[in-house]
C-alpha cells in the first residue's frame, strides 16, 4: 500500500506534542560551554568613535569578547553582494547591527557584560523611508524593467484610467523558535555549528570565511527549525558566524540564542513596498496597459533583496493577462536592519499591487470586482491570452475552473446580494466580500539553485536512512520525504527514518525556500532511490530467475511492494525485504546512493526581463467576507473559501495544513501585523506584545479548504504541486473584501487603504470617505 | 477628596500572626520541591528550563504574550480535597508564588510511548507544524479538561487564546480540540494522587513565608495584618500577586529583585460576594474569577473581562493590580469609575474607603500610601433606569493591550438622560473623565444629535499622544465615534 496520497501525521509530532523534539536551546550542554550575546550599534547611522569594554570585562563570568579585528577571516559576506558587515568596523548602518561578540559562563552575565560595553557615536542622520531613499538616491542593485506592448500609447489615448499610489509594509517572520546556534571547535580547527537554519550550506560558507578556514574543516547541522517562513534563509549565518568564532578562539562550546525582542529588533523582514501605478481598462474592467514602478526597502545591505524585487515583478500579473505592461522596479538602500525572505518573497506585494488595482477598476467602473477578475484571467491554450509579461507561457492550469467552483461553492452571488443589502443602511457595520486569485511560480529564479542532492541508504535489516539539503521548519518536508522513499521501496513509512540536515552528507545544497523543498530534495531522494533499486532488481531477478521453469531474469518483472520484492511473472515467489537487504549485502550489492535533481528547462534573463523562470504554478482562490464596525474601523472576518489546485498532494495533512497556515499568515500580513519606528529608526513593535499576529479568535468561523483536481498537471515529484507559499497571498482576500466594505460607503469614490488595514487605518479610511470624499481618491 | 477612615469590623485584621518559615515548597510532577535561596526569584520557566532540564516548556516572547510555556499551576481545595489546576503562563509565574502548589509539565503528562487523548488528537489533526508552541497549546487544552470546559468551538477559541501560534493557523489545532475526548483524558487529580502531593506539602500551608537572599527579602504572608506589617516595615518592597505585570518588568530588567511581598496565599483575599446591591471583591481576586462571578449580574463587564490579557493572564492578574498600577490603559479601570466604585484601602491604622475617581492622583499615581494595600472594592449594581456601554480597542481582539477603553453610564427618565458620566482610557496620564461631554448629554433627549455633540466635544477635552498602539488622530476619532457608536448599539438593543 503506497503511503504518498495519505495524511500521515506530522513526522515529528510525538515530539512535538510531548516536548521532546529538541531545538537548539534544548540541546544539553556540555563542560565549560559558553553563552554568547552581542552589543549593537546604539544608532542607526553614522559611525563608531571609541569602544569601551572595560565595564563589561569587570562583570563575572565574562571569558571573551570579539571585535572584528578578531576575525581570522573575512568580515564581509552576502548571498547576492558582498556587502554585508558580520561585525561594524567603524560605519554604523542600522540600529543594534552587531560590533561586539561576548562570551560568558552564563546567558544572565554574557547579557549583562553586552549591555555594559559602551560604544561612543557620532551619529548622521538615517535613510528609513523609500522616500528619503528616493530623494537621497539610494540604491541597492540597479534599476530592472520588464515590458510589453506599448503602455504609453494605451494610457494616453485611453478614456478610462485610474492611478495611483500603493502601499504595504513590511511584516515580522515571528518563528517561535529565535535566532540560534550552538557551536564546537574540533581537531585541526574544524567547526561544528548546529543551527536553526534554512540554509546549512550557506551558513557553513560565512563560518567558514569568517574563521579563514576552507569549507571542508566546517560543518553545519539543522534537525529542525521552531519556524523559518524565509527570515532563516540568510540572516540565521549571523548568530552562527558569533558562536563559530567564540568556540574558535576559546575552543568551548558556545550558544547563542537571540532574545525574541532582540531577534524582532535586529533581523530583517518582509520588504515594504510604494507602488505608483497607472492603468487603462475597458467598460467591462479588462485590463488593456499597466504601469507599476515598484520601489522596495531593502534595508542597510543587499541581502535577498534584488531577488525578492524580481518575484515583485514576476507576479505583478498574478492570474490576469495584460497585453500592455511596463513594470519598473528598484530595491532602496536604508538605515533599517537588511530586510529578507518571507514566505512568498516579494511575490505578496506583487499581487497585492495588481489585485488593488482591479478592485479599484471594480469601483471604477462599477462592475462586481469578480467578474473583473473573471474577464481578465489567463486562458489555458489561448495563445492571445496564456503568456507572461515575461515571456513565459501560463498552460496546464485550472484556474477558470478554480473561479467557477469557488463561486458556487462559497455561494458567492447571494451572499453578494445580501451583503449589498446589509450595505443600505448602515448605521453599524459595512459588510464586504471579495474573491482573490493567486498563480504563483515555482522555481528559484535564480537559475543555479533549482537543484538538490540526497543519501539514502539501506540497512540490511531493511531499515532505510534519507537525508537531503532540505531542513525542517514545520512545513512538513520530512514527513514527505519519508513518504516517498518508503513508497519506492514498498515499505511502510515506519522503516524509513530521515536523517539531521548535514553538509557533511549534502553538500552544496539550496536555501529550503521559494516552497520548492519537496519538489528538490524530493526528487533527489527519488533518484537516490531508483538508483538502488536497479541495482536491487538486477540482484532479485537473478535470485527470483528459475531456469528450469524458463523464467530468465528480468530486472524490469522485479517489484518491491508491501514489504516484498518478487518477480511479476511468479508473485509467490516473494522474499521479505529485510532479508532480501541482508542477502544483497551478502551478495556485496551497493545499498547506499546518492541522488541528484536539477529542475529541467528554467531559465530567466533579469537583464532582458524574458524567460521562463518557473517550472509550473501552484494556482488557487479565496472567497472572504469581513463585517467591519463604522464607528471604530474594527472588523471580523466571516467566513473564507478557499480552492488550490495541489496537484496530486503527497500528504494532504501536511498540504491542507500549509494552506491554512500560510492564508492566515497573509491574512496578518494584511490585518493586524503592524512594524512601527520612532524617527530614529528603532523598531517600536519588538515583541508578541505590540507585534500582532493573528489569534485562534481572528481566524473566520466558517472557513472551508478545498482542492482542485488537475489532470493536465504531469510534471513534478510524485505530480504533486509546491504548496508553501501560495496560500500566503489568498489572505489578501481578506483585505480586499474590507476595501469593498468601505466602498460601500459612497459607490463609485475609491476608499484609500494601504497594507496592513489595521483597524486605526480603517477607520481613517471611513473618516475621509465621509468628511472629504475628494480627500479619498 | 479623602473618604472616611473608619476601623472596620474587618476579621480578618484580628487574626494571630502565623508562623513563618524560611523556604517555600512546591511539587513539580509530583515530586517536592524546598527553595530557600536566590531561586526563589527565579521565574518558573527558568527553573524548569535551566535548572530542572524540563526543556519540554518553550520560551519564546518572556512576558506572557504567547503561551508557547504553558503549564498546569494546581491549587490545593481544602472543601474538595483535591488540587484545582489551571492553565498559566510559567515565564511570568515565580518560584515565589509556589508555596503549597503542584505544577505539572509537558513533561509531567506522560511520555513518548503513553499519548494523552489531547496529545494523540493533535497528532492525528496535524495540530502541530514546527511544534514551538505544541506543548503550551497541549497544557491549555489540559487545563479545559481541569476546569470541565466542554470542549467545543466557541469555548476552544476562547480559552486558546492565550496561545499563539504561527504556523498552523488554528484550524487543526481547534479541530484536535474537537477530537480530543476529555472524557477519556485522565485528570490531574487521578494522575497524581492528591492526598501524596498534599502530603509533601500540606504540613506547611498554615505558615507564612520569609525568605532572606542577597537580593532581598520575601515575604509571603497568609494575612492582610502580616501583610500590612511587612509594608509597614518594607516601604520599598514590591507588591506581588499575580505578577503579570511585575513579571513583564522583571524578564525585561526593568525591576530588578529586591525586598518582595507576595500576596497570593492571603486568606480571603479573593472573595468575591454580592451585598446590598453592591459587588465586593477581594483586591486578590483574580480578574478570571471575577469574570465568572459577573456573567450574569454584569453582562456588560463580563464582556470587557474576556478581553483582559488572556485567559493564562486572567487566571493570574488581580483586580488589585490592576487599579494599583494606576496605567491609564488598565482595562478594568473605565467599568469602576463609571459605577462609581469605592476603594477599600487597608494600613497598620485600619481601613479607609474612598470613591475610586479620587484614587487616580497622576501618570500611574495613586493615592495608595506607602504602607498600604487595597483591601477591596465596592461597586453598586446597574439599576433599571440606568444604562452602561464598556467598549476596548486594541489592535487585536483578544490578548492585546488597549488602545482605547471607554465607559458611558446614564440614568434616564423615560427619553431624557437624567445623569451621565463617561470615562475613556489610553487618551491621558490617568483614565479621563469626559465632563464636557457629560454636560452636552445631562438633560438632553436620547437622540442621535446629544450623542454627536457628545462626541464633538470630547474630541476637544483630550490631548492624546501617539505610540505603538495607535496614532494621536486615532485615539481623537474614536474619542468622538464612542458616543455615536454607543447611541446606535442601544438603539439596535433596546429600540
Amino acid at each position: 500500500m503506497a503511503s504518498s496520497g495519505k495524511s500521515l501525521p506530522h513526522e515529528s509530532a510525538i515530539g512535538h506534542v510531548t516536548g521532546t523534539a529538541a531545538y537548539i536551546d534544548d540541546l544539553p550542554t556540555t563542560y565549560g560551554e559558553l553563552y554568547v550575546d552581542y552589543a549593537g550599534a546604539p544608532i542607526a547611522c553614522g559611525k563608531i568613535a571609541r569602544i569601551d569594554l572595560s565595564m563589561a570585562s569587570r562583570i563575572a563570568g565574562v571569558v571573551a569578547m570579539f571585535t572584528f579585528e578578531d576575525l581570522p577571516g573575512h568580515n564581509v559576506f552576502g548571498p547576492i553582494f558582498r556587502d554585508e558587515p558580520f561585525l561594524v568596523e567603524d560605519t554604523i548602518s542600522y540600529l543594534d547591527q552587531p560590533v561586539v561578540v561576548v562570551a560568558a559562563t552564563s546567558r544572565e552575565a554574557a547579557k549583562q557584560a553586552a549591555k555594559a560595553i559602551k560604544i561612543e557615536w557620532v551619529a548622521t542622520t538615517p535613510i528609513l523611508t523609500i522616500d528619503q531613499a528616493i530623494a537621497a538616491n539610494s540604491w541597492l542593485g540597479p534599476q530592472r524593467k520588464i515590458e510589453r506592448g506599448d503602455v504609453d500609447r494605451i494610457l494616453k489615448n485611453s478614456r478610462l484610467t485610474v492611478d495611483g499610489i500603493f502601499e504595504s509594509n513590511g511584516q515580522e517572520q515571528l518563528y517561535f523558535e529565535s535566532q540560534a546556534c550552538l557551536a564546537y571547535s574540533g581537531e585541526n580547527q574544524a567547526i561544528k555549528v548546529i543551527c536553526s537554519t534554512q540554509n546549512p550550506t550557506e551558513t557553513q560558507m560565512v563560518v567558514a570565511e569568517a574563521l579563514g578556514l576552507q569549507l571542508h574543516q566546517v560543518v553545519c547541522e539543522c534537525r529542525r527549525m521552531g519556524g523559518g517562513f524565509g527570515g532563516k534563509e540568510t540572516q540565521s549565518a549571523i548568530p552562527a558566524a558569533m558562536a563559530a568564532l567564540v568556540s574558535f578562539h576559546t575552543g568551548r562550546s558556545a550558544r547563542i540564542v537571540y532574545r525574541k525582542d532582540q531577534d524582532m529588533l535586529v533581523t530583517g523582514k518582509r520588504h515594504p513596498y510604494k507602488t505608483w501605478y497607472r492603468a487603462a481598462f475597458e467598460e467591462d474592467g479588462r485590463l488593456s496597459a499597466v504601469e507599476f514602478k515598484f520601489y522596495s526597502n531593502g534595508g542597510a545591505f543587499a541581502d535577498l533583496s534584488t531577488s525578492i524585487l524580481e518575484r515583485t515583478m514576476l507576479h505583478a500579473d498574478n492570474a490576469y493577462f495584460i497585453p500592455n505592461i511596463r513594470i519598473i522596479a528598484q530595491a532602496c538602500r536604508t538605515n533599517l536592519p537588511p530586510n529578507t525572505a518571507f514566505r512568498g518573497f516579494g511575490g505578496p506585494q506583487g499581487v497585492a499591487a495588481i489585485e488593488n488595482l482591479i478592485q479599484e477598476i471594480a469601483i471604477r467602473t462599477q462592475c462586481d470586482a469578480f467578474d473583473v477578475r473573471r474577464r481578465n484571467l489567463y486562458r489555458d491554450g489561448d495563445s492571445n491570452r496564456n503568456t507572461t509579461p515575461y515571456g513565459q507561457v501560463v498552460q496546464d492550469h485550472v484556474l477558470e475552473e478554480t473561479l467557477s467552483q469557488i463561486e458556487v461553492s462559497s455561494e458567492y452571488q447571494t451572499r453578494l446580494e445580501s451583503v449589498r443589502d446589509a450595505n443600505r443602511n448602515p448605521s453599524l457595520r459595512l459588510k464586504g466580500l471579495a474573491m482573490c486569485p493567486i498563480k504563483f511560480g515555482i522555481s528559484f529564479t535564480t537559475k543555479f539553485l533549482n537543484q538538490g542532492n540526497a543519501l539514502v541508504n539501506v540497512y540490511t535489516d531493511g531499515s532505510i536512512q534519507v537525508s537531503t539539503g532540505g531542513t525542517e521548519m514545520g512545513q512538513g518536508l520530512n514527513t514527505k520525504l519519508r513518504q516517498i522513499v518508503a513508497d519506492e521501496f514498498g515499505v511502510p513509512v515506519r522503516s524509513v527514518s530521515v536523517m539531521t540536515t548535514s553538509t557533511e552528507k549534502n553538500h552544496n545544497t539550496s536555501p529550503t525556500a521559494a516552497s520548492a523543498g519537496t519538489d528538490l530534495n524530493g526528487q533527489a531522494a527519488l533518484d537516490a532511490c531508483q538508483q538502488i533499486r536497479r541495482r536491487m532488481a538486477d540482484f532479485a531477478s537473478q535470485r527470483l530467475s528459475n531456469l528450469e521453469d524458463v523464467l530468465p531474469p528480468s530486472p524490469e518483472n522485479i517489484r518491491f511492494e508491501d514489504g516484498f520484492v518478487f518477480d511479476v511473472r511468479t508473485p509467490s515467489n516473494r522474499i521479505g525485504f529485510s532479508s532480501f537487504c541482508d542477502e544483497a549485502r551478502r551478495e556485496r550489492i551497493d545499498l547506499g546512493a546518492r541522488g541528484f535533481y536539477a529542475t529541467p528547462g528554467v531559465e530567466f534573463n533579469r537583464e532582458t526581463g524574458r524567460g521562463t523562470p518557473f517550472y509550473y504554478f501552484t494556482t488557487g482562490a479565496a472567497v472572504a467576507e469581513v463585517t467591519v464596525d463604522r464607528w471604530t474601523g474594527e472588523y471580523t472576518i466571516d467566513r473564507v473559501d478557499i480552492l488550490m489546485d495541489l496537484g496530486k498532494m503527497i500528504n494532504p495533512g501536511v498540504d491542507l495544513g500549509q494552506v491554512v497556515g500560510g492564508f492566515i499568515q497573509g491574512v496578518g500580513w494584511c490585518t493586524t501585523e503592524e512594524l512601527k519606528y520612532d524617527p530614529q529608526g528603532r523598531l517600536l513593535s519588538i515583541s508578541p506584545t505590540t507585534y500582532k499576529i493573528p489569534n485562534v479568535t481572528d481566524i473566520p468561523p466558517i472557513l472551508k479548504v478545498d482542492t482542485i483536481d488537475n489532470p493536465k498537471h504531469v510534471v513534478n515529484v510524485f505530480r504533486s504541486k509546491a504548496v508553501g507559499e501560495p496560500p500566503l497571498m489568498l489572505g489578501i482576500s481578506v483585505w480586499l473584501a474590507i476595501k469593498n466594505a468601505l466602498s460601500h460607503l459612497r459607490p463609485g469614490t475609491i476608499p484609500k487603504l494601504s497594507i496592513p488595514a489595521t483597524s486605526e487605518a480603517v477607520l481613517r479610511s471611513i473618516t475621509v470617505m465621509l468628511e472629504n470624499p475628494s480627500e479619498a481618491k | 477628596m479623602i473618604g472616611t477612615v473608619k476601623i472596620s469590623d474587618y476579621t480578618i485584621l484580628t487574626r494571630r500572626f502565623s508562623n513563618v518559615r524560611q523556604q517555600i515548597h512546591f511539587c513539580l510532577n509530583g515530586h517536592r520541591h524546598t527553595i530557600d535561596d536566590e531561586r526563589v526569584f527565579l521565574s518558573l520557566a527558568e527553573y524548569l528550563r535551566e535548572r530542572c532540564h524540563l526543556v519540554g516548556t518553550k520560551i519564546v516572547c518572556n512576558e506572557g504574550d504567547c503561551g508557547a510555556c504553558s503549564v498546569l499551576i494546581g491549587r490545593w481545595d481544602r472543601h474538595s480535597e483535591r488540587y484545582n489546576y489551571q492553565t498559566l503562563d510559567s515565564c511570568i509565574v515565580y518560584l515565589f508564588q509556589l508555596d503549597g502548589s503542584h505544577v505539572v509539565t509537558v513533561e509531567g503528562l506522560g511520555d513518548t510511548h503513553f499519548l494523552t487523548p489531547i496529545q494523540q488528537a493533535m497528532v492525528r489533526c496535524h495540530g502541530s507544524q514546527c511544534g514551538f508552541c505544541t506543548p503550551g497549546f497541549v497544557m491549555a487544552m489540559h487545563g479545559m479538561v481541569e476546569t470541565e470546559i466542554a470542549a467545543n468551538q466557541e469555548n476552544l477559541s476562547y480559552e486558546l487564546s492565550g496561545n499563539l501560534c504561527r504556523c498552523t493557523g488554528y484550524a487543526s489545532i481547534v479541530e484536535a480540540g474537537l477530537q480530543m475526548n476529555p472524557e477519556n483524558c485522565a485528570r490531574m487529580n487521578t494522575r497524581y494522587c492528591p492526598d501524596e502531593i498534599y502530603s509533601q506539602l500540606g504540613n506547611f500551608e498554615a505558615d507564612s513565608i520569609e525568605i532572606k537572599t542577597s537580593g532581598g527579602t520575601v515575604f509571603i504572608p497568609k494575612s492582610l495584618p502580616e501583610a500590612v506589617s511587612f509594608r509597614n516595615s518594607h516601604p520599598a518592597a514590591t507588591i506581588v500577586c499575580g505578577a503579570t505585570d511585575y513579571g513583564v518588568l522583571r524578564n525585561h530588567d526593568k525591576i530588578v529583585a529586591t525586598d518582595t511581598l507576595c500576596l497570593v496565599n492571603v486568606e480571603g483575599f479573593q472573595s468575591i460576594s454580592f451585598e446590598d446591591g453592591d459587588l465586593k471583591v477581594g483586591g486578590g481576586a483574580t480578574c478570571y474569577q471575577i469574570e465568572q462571578a459577573v456573567r450574569e449580574p454584569i453582562p456588560e463587564y463580563y464582556a470587557i473581562l474576556t478581553r483582559f490579557g488572556s485567559p493564562q493572564i486572567r487566571k493570574a492578574g488581580t483586580i488589585g493590580g490592576n487599579l494599583a498600577s494606576g496605567s491609564p490603559i488598565a482595562d478594568a479601570v473605565p467599568f469602576h469609575l463609571a459605577m462609581e466604585s469605592q476603594v477599600e484601602l487597608v494600613g497598620p491604622d485600619g481601613i479607609r474607603t474612598l470613591p475610586l475617581e479620587d484614587f487616580y492622583q497622576g501618570y500611574r499615581k495613586t493615592a495608595l500610601q506607602n504602607n498600604e494595600l487595597i483591601a477591596k472594592i465596592h461597586t453598586p449594581l446597574l439599576k433599571d433606569d440606568e444604562r452602561l456601554k464598556l467598549i476596548k480597542i486594541s489592535k487585536r481582539r483578544d490578548m492585546d493591550i488597549s488602545t482605547a477603553t471607554f465607559a458611558l453610564w446614564l440614568k434616564l427618565d423615560g427619553k431624557t438622560i437624567v445623569r451621565a458620566r463617561s470615562f475613556m482610557g489610553g487618551v491621558g496620564p490617568t483614565v479621563l473623565r469626559m465632563r464636557e461631554s457629560e454636560l452636552q448629554l445631562v438633560g438632553s433627549p436620547f437622540s442621535k444629535e446629544s450623542f454627536q455633540r457628545a462626541g464633538k466635544v470630547a474630541r476637544t477635552a483630550i490631548q492624546p499622544w501617539s505610540d505603538v498602539r495607535g496614532d494621536a488622530s486615532y485615539r481623537l476619532q474614536l474619542a468622538e465615534n464612542f458616543f455615536l457608536k454607543s447611541f446606535h448599539e442601544w438603539e439596535v438593543h433596546h429600540g
